[in-house]
């Protein structure tokens, strides 16, 4: 099938989707969230306020009209202002957005190159002292709660030796990376295990695969084996594992972001459920609904480009 | 090659660690203030600063007709834009305001010509019109709720037009001229001042309101003594002195407290005294004291994973602290904690004997050694020391301090009230924040009741989920927390009278006919000996009546630098930037040793 009819065929695939997950908000945000009049008005709610502002806000108009609003806003992507704080939030997911990318893209992309560097070269020394060292340094690295890496490193690097930023953020480039170094470094410590292991596995797989045998009885050097060939084997999973993550880079990584005071869409998010804000919470489940499914399309389609057998249906 | 790769990465490394050290903060004799706070600011538009943050932030480009005093405890208020304290007629419904003449709006581009004009006393009309706007929704329209004479109709009558009228007149509200405000209250309302010293009611541009439109809370511009060009919530907040601000100075009088401490050593000199204020939001405590260790904040309160290594010995600094010029002020908080029955169950409504036998049960002193280091008051009632209606020295008859003739006292209560030894009782749901302290808060109480037999469950909520259960009445028991609005007890008796009940801020739902009485009789009363009397009755009839089991009164913990000056503990905040000092020779000298 041609490529482009492909991609308009899954992007139509979108529309039920999208009005799937606007119904499952808006059930859930009226069957179990709290009322946020009682939120927004705080200590001093009274019930005649609380009906005006329910009012005011839209809530007292049938659920289908509520239900369109939700379906508007994920085509129009006007997803108008936030209840709790009256921003616009567009401007607030801009604003929060590229601070959660730039910690988490950095992290994200040293962790994929070093894992899968690593996880080639293990596998190359498979079953040796120093396979079973690197795993044994990941399952620990994996075992350490990722609020130690945190607090260890923001005591020990960033106040004790001063290498670091304790906290703080400033926009632009090359201002945010200092504020970002210590957090790109934990985010490494907190993903290198799991990666590691998974790509090792991966890589075993591919190294003991009829073709590899092959190579090797063909005389081909071990570097060519492992680089051109187990590697492009092993790419269709890489890529879904890798491509199906970029979403949630998006969305930011809460911990740290509160940690080292990095304005992101975490504790966007955060304060969004914390304070029944329908609209941002809306928001942020259109998108992410969103972007995992342009992500999960783009996987499919680099399938293709990998591994020429692939067949797009 | 080795040495190839390991060249490259100490250049990588190098160059890593250079943006750290080229951020480090050049030493100027520019006076900042750095400043914590440990939640995202909403937006600087006086009308939605519902919560400490966003007032505190509002307040700095923003005032209002009144202030507290800044070195005056009991709290007083005083003039602040008003030129003085407003004339009241004999019945206690009318306010007239003289405003200062040649107070100028920040400049703005939504000014002609960029330029700030002069305050009058429209302006306050139009800003207390827009708490009132119906389609605003201002979150202090409780403030204000029923108190001013036509504004509620004015209100009432917007609601349904497509755009609110705000030249419609408000009888209880107008500009008598250029420069005298008045106001007429529906009823009598004698905290009604207060009202006008919260940022709910600060003077906004009417002008900068429809330049901005929906952005305006992003666009602050006051009257007050800084500027913020433009609110961005994804950055700190960068303030600088509003250079057409006019002429405040420092007090030169205070109570003997704050004489005997220094803090007139600035009297007479302009406001304010600091040139920029960096407002750094940080919300989780070890960055926050970490970076005041480091000396990039001036002052914060302790947090509670570090009192101990701030307060080894539960009142003294600690010597390390000490060495680097820091100091403890430690000060009473207009607050009580409280567990409180749901009086709309049967089980407690009519059930004196058996809240007096769960006060008793419960050892407010160990709960302060746990959960306050000690340094709380045990509440005999509801009214936080400081102000009226607290009684000096009353002990509460039915407050448990771990006592066995207590703890025999609360099991016979339990047998006269039909459950001996807590037989017969269900078990009761404690509801309780879900944060950490919450929990152990509650897990305690669970303890201390299971000491009389009665069986306590436990449960934590989300805030808005605990929020949620309080209105709908889906609770048995629940520990909270009241923090005052202003300094008078009817803002804490409020919470036992019983046309408050929730929604209102009566979650308890008590309501005791005698108490609405006295409440009622109280609110009407100027601050008279005669009222103070009818708060004490209050007072005494809750500790005896046990609607809650009362916690404590709180106490804060501010640690400051050496280098900050003025810096006094307060329960309202706004505006105390106004009256900071850095002395930056001693922060040169003070930050060596961090």
């Amino acid at each position: 099938m041609n490529i482009q009819v492909y991609v308009i065929r899954r992007l139509l695939y979108t529309i039920p989707i999208i009005l799937g997950a606007c119904g499952i908000i808006f059930i859930l945000f009226n069957l179990v969230s709290p009322d946020p009049t009682l939120i927004m008005l705080g200590k001093h709610a009274s019930a005649k306020q609380m009906a005006e502002l329910r009012e005011a806000l839209g809530l007292n108009r049938s659920y289908w009209l509520q239900y369109l609003d939700i379906v508007k806003s994920a085509f129009t992507f006007d997803f108008g202002r936030s209840w709790a704080t009256k921003q616009e939030i567009t401007s607030m997911i801009k604003q929060g957005a590229i601070p959660s990318l730039t910690l988490t893209f950095p992290g994200f992309f040293l962790s994929t190159v070093i894992s899968i560097c690593v996880s080639l070269f293990v596998s190359f020394y498979r079953g040796t002292f120093l396979d079973r060292g690197v795993v044994f340094i990941c399952v620990t690295m994996m075992s350490v709660s990722s609020l130690a890496y945190i607090l260890f490193g923001q005591w020990f690097f960033a106040y004790k030796l001063g290498w670091f930023e304790i906290s703080g953020y400033e926009s632009g480039f090359p201002d945010f990376v200092p504020y970002v170094l210590l957090p790109v470094l934990i985010w490494l410590m907190l993903t290198i295990g799991p990666d590691v292991r998974f790509y090792r596995t991966i890589m075993l797989d591919e190294i003991y695969q009829d073709y590899v045998r092959t190579a090797r009885s063909k005389g081909l050097n071990e570097k060519v084996i492992m680089f051109k060939h187990v590697l492009k084997n092993a790419m269709i999973p890489i890529i879904t594992y890798t491509v199906i993550q970029i979403p949630f880079l998006i969305l930011g990584a809460l911990l740290l972001e509160n940690f080292f005071g990095i304005p992101g869409l975490g504790g966007i998010t955060l304060n969004a459920v914390n304070s029944s804000d329908f609209p941002v919470i809306r928001a942020m489940t259109i998108l992410s609904a969103l972007a995992l499914i342009v992500f999960n399309l783009i996987s499919d389609v680099l399938y293709t480009v990998v591994d020429p057998r692939v067949r797009l249906k | 090659m080795k040495r190839r790769t390991f060249t490259l990465l100490s250049l990588l490394l190098a160059f890593a660690l250079s943006f750290s050290s080229c951020t480090k903060k050049q030493v100027t004799n520019e006076k900042v203030l750095n400043l914590a706070v440990s939640s995202k600011v909403k937006g600087l538009d006086p009308i939605y600063s519902n919560d400490l943050y966003s007032s505190s932030e509002v307040a700095r480009v923003y005032e209002g007709l009144l202030e507290y005093h800044y070195l005056k405890r009991p709290y007083t208020l005083k003039p602040n834009l008003a030129a003085a304290m407003p004339e009241v007629s004999k019945d206690g419904l009318t306010y007239t305001f003289k405003i200062l003449k040649g107070v100028m709006f920040q400049d703005d581009k939504a000014f002609p010509n960029g330029k700030g004009r002069e305050l009058t006393a429209e302006d306050f009309v139009y800003s207390i019109k827009r708490l009132a706007d119906p389609k605003l929704q201002g979150l202090g329209w409780w403030l204000l709720d029923g108190k001013i004479a036509g504004l509620d109709a004015w209100r009432k009558s917007n609601a349904a037009k497509d755009k609110v009228d705000y030249s419609e007149k408000v009888e209880g509200l107008q500009a008598l001229d250029r420069y005298t405000l008045q106001f007429k209250l529906a009823k009598a309302f004698p905290q009604f001042l207060y009202s006008l010293a919260m940022p709910f009611t600060y003077a906004t541009a009417k002008e900068v309101v429809d330049h901005y439109g929906a952005e305006f809370l992003n666009h602050p511009v006051g009257t007050g003594p800084f500027v913020l060009p433009e609110f961005n919530q994804s950055l700190k907040i960068v303030y600088t002195k509003n250079p057409t601000f006019r002429k405040k100075l420092y007090p030169s009088d205070a109570s003997e407290e704050f004489k005997a401490i220094g803090m007139l050593e600035d009297a007479g000199k302009p406001l304010p005294l600091v040139d920029k204020i960096i407002v750094n939001i940080i919300v989780e405590s070890q960055p926050r004291w970490l970076n005041f260790n480091k000396g990039k904040i001036d002052y914060m309160t302790i947090p509670k994973d570090n009192f101990d290594a701030a307060i080894p010995s539960g009142k003294n600094l600690s010597g390390d602290l000490k060495e680097k010029g820091i100091s403890l002020l430690i000060s009473p908080s207009l607050d009580v904690t409280y567990t409180a029955f749901n009086h709309d169950l049967d089980l407690f409504k009519g059930n004196t004997k058996l809240r007096q036998a769960m006060s008793l049960a419960y050892n407010v002193d160990k709960s302060n050694e746990l959960f306050y280091n000690n340094q709380a008051l045990p509440a005999q009632s509801a009214v936080p020391p400081g102000i009226a209606g607290h009684i000096v020295g009353y002990q509460n008859p039915y407050r448990g301090h771990g006592k066995a003739e207590e703890l025999a006292l609360a099991k016979k209560l339990l047998l006269e009230a039909g459950y001996p030894g807590g037989k017969g009782l269900p078990e009761i749901t404690y509801d309780c924040p879900s944060s950490t302290v919450s929990r152990q808060i509650g897990e305690y109480f669970k303890k201390q009741m299971a000491q009389i037999g009665i069986k306590i469950k436990v449960m934590t909520n989300p805030w808005p989920e605990l929020q949620k259960k309080i209105t709908k009445r889906q609770v048995m028991l629940y520990g909270i927390a009241w923090g005052a609005d202003y300094p008078d007890a009817e803002n804490f008796l409020q919470l036992l009278f019983g046309p408050n009940k929730a929604p209102g801020a009566n979650g308890s739902g008590y309501n005791n006919p005698e108490m609405n009485r006295l409440f009622t009789v109280a609110a009407l009363l100027q601050d008279t000996p005669e009222r103070t009397a009818l708060y004490e009755k209050m007072t005494r009839i809750a500790a005896e009546e046990v609607p809650w089991v009362f916690g404590v009164h709180r106490q804060s913990f501010v640690l400051s630098h050496g280098w900050l000056k003025n810096y006094v503990a307060t329960d309202f905040e706004a505006g105390q930037a106004t009256y900071l000092n850095v002395n930056t020779k001693k922060k040169t000298e003070l930050s060596e040793k961090l």
